[in-house]
């Protein structure tokens, strides 16, 4: 931790107070890297966001919930 | 898993810290269901995974990140629900009612919903631990809330500082290994957004007092306006990161590139229903 904190304070030390501007190339290619892959499984999963909506269709269909009960939204990452 | 879930389960995500809270019919439909299980102090986290019939039995507690162990015990509550009489018999619905607004923030109306996604773009040891390369290679995702009055500035070719603002404080945060410190107001050292017609052009430098977490970027945007309506928002903003927050631990050592692109959201993902992470408990501060 030592090690990481005397890294990160020299790391700020010899910031340059700007970084390059951004070409349309470059622009193009991070939008690329980050825009997810919607095959993934987790996206595949049918997540519903509100826990009595998915209370009436759990009893509509006779199906046990499966709730994901996170601190922040489980959705925030993936 | 996938099948599993898409095919037995009703999966739902939420965000416990609300859940708990709520003085609402939904409020009260949880902690009935988490207070069957080991964490019934809703003083505190009551973070997991549950199992539970539609009128609210507990058939599984679990808050393993192991997904062979997660997988098999879920198999296991599917068995044991279908051979329960509560598979057998009608369940009641449960009516919504009135929502406690509190925690159920909804975006601005007549405003616009932006998906914000960041990404640590190299500096990691490499590691043969499957949780740690999981955060090494995460994407996060969070959605930046704009005011109507912000989105009629947009179309009147403007650049509203207090959203730039917001979107710095806010959005310029390593969220990719879990919950990040948002940046202070006097964090941001450097703020410079300008609009030409379509194009946005920017740069920031963010750094903590003590120098220990900092972020140094330029941005290149967007913005079109059809009928008075934005129909365009992306940005991309590009730099170097340094240090990392209480709950984001293992950032990689020193200065390392990291990205933040912004999209608007069309409402095509059930994510883009989520309210900002910095907007958690107090809605009004994410937008003052």
């Amino acid at each position: 931790a030592f090690y990481v904190s005397v890294l990160s304070v020299l790391a700020a030390v010899s910031i340059p107070a700007q970084q390059p501007t951004l070409s349309e190339a470059k622009f193009d290619e991070l939008r690329a890297l980050l825009t997810p892959d919607p095959q993934t499984m987790w996206r595949r999963i049918p997540w519903r966001v509100e826990l009595l909506e998915a209370q009436r269709e759990a009893a509509a269909q006779n199906k046990p919930l499966f709730i994901w009960a996170m601190d922040g939204h489980p959705l925030g990452c993936t | 898993m996938f099948e599993l879930l898409r095919t037995k389960f009703i999966p739902v995500a939420i965000d416990q810290a609300y859940e708990r809270r709520q003085k609402d019919a939904e409020g009260e439909f949880y902690r009935s269901i988490a207070s069957q299980g080991p964490r019934k102090n809703f003083q505190g986290t009551t973070q997991g995974f549950y199992v539970a019939t539609p009128a609210g039995e507990l058939l599984l507690y679990n808050n393993n990140r192991d997904p062979e162990k997660v997988l098999r015990l879920t198999k296991k509550a599917s068995v044991t629900f279908a051979a329960s009489k509560s598979a057998k018999r009608a369940t009641k619905p449960i009516a919504s009612g009135k929502v406690d607004a509190r925690y159920n923030p909804v975006p601005p109306e007549g405003g616009l919903v932006v998906r914000v996604r960041a990404k640590v773009l190299g500096g990691y040891v490499a590691t043969s631990d499957r949780w740690r390369k999981a955060m090494q290679t995460a994407l996060s995702r969070d959605n930046l809330w704009i005011t109507q009055k912000e989105h009629a500035a947009l179309v009147a070719g403007e650049l509203p500082k207090k959203l730039m603002r917001r979107l710095t404080r806010f959005h310029l945060v390593d969220n990719t290994r879990g919950e990040p410190p948002m940046w202070q107001d006097k964090e941001v050292r450097k703020i410079a957004f300008e609009r030409d017609g379509k194009r946005i052009r920017g740069s920031v430098l963010l750094r903590t007092e003590d120098g220990k977490r900092g972020y140094v970027a330029s941005m290149l945007g967007f913005v079109e306006v059809e009928k008075d309506v934005v129909t365009r928002f992306d940005l991309v903003v590009n730099g170097e990161f340094w240090g990392e927050g209480r709950y984001t631990r293992n950032a990689p050592a020193g200065r390392f590139p990291f990205a933040v692109s912004l999209t608007l959201a069309d409402g095509s993902d059930v994510a883009d229903a989520i309210p900002p992470q910095a907007s958690r408990g107090w809605v009004e501060g994410y937008f003052r």
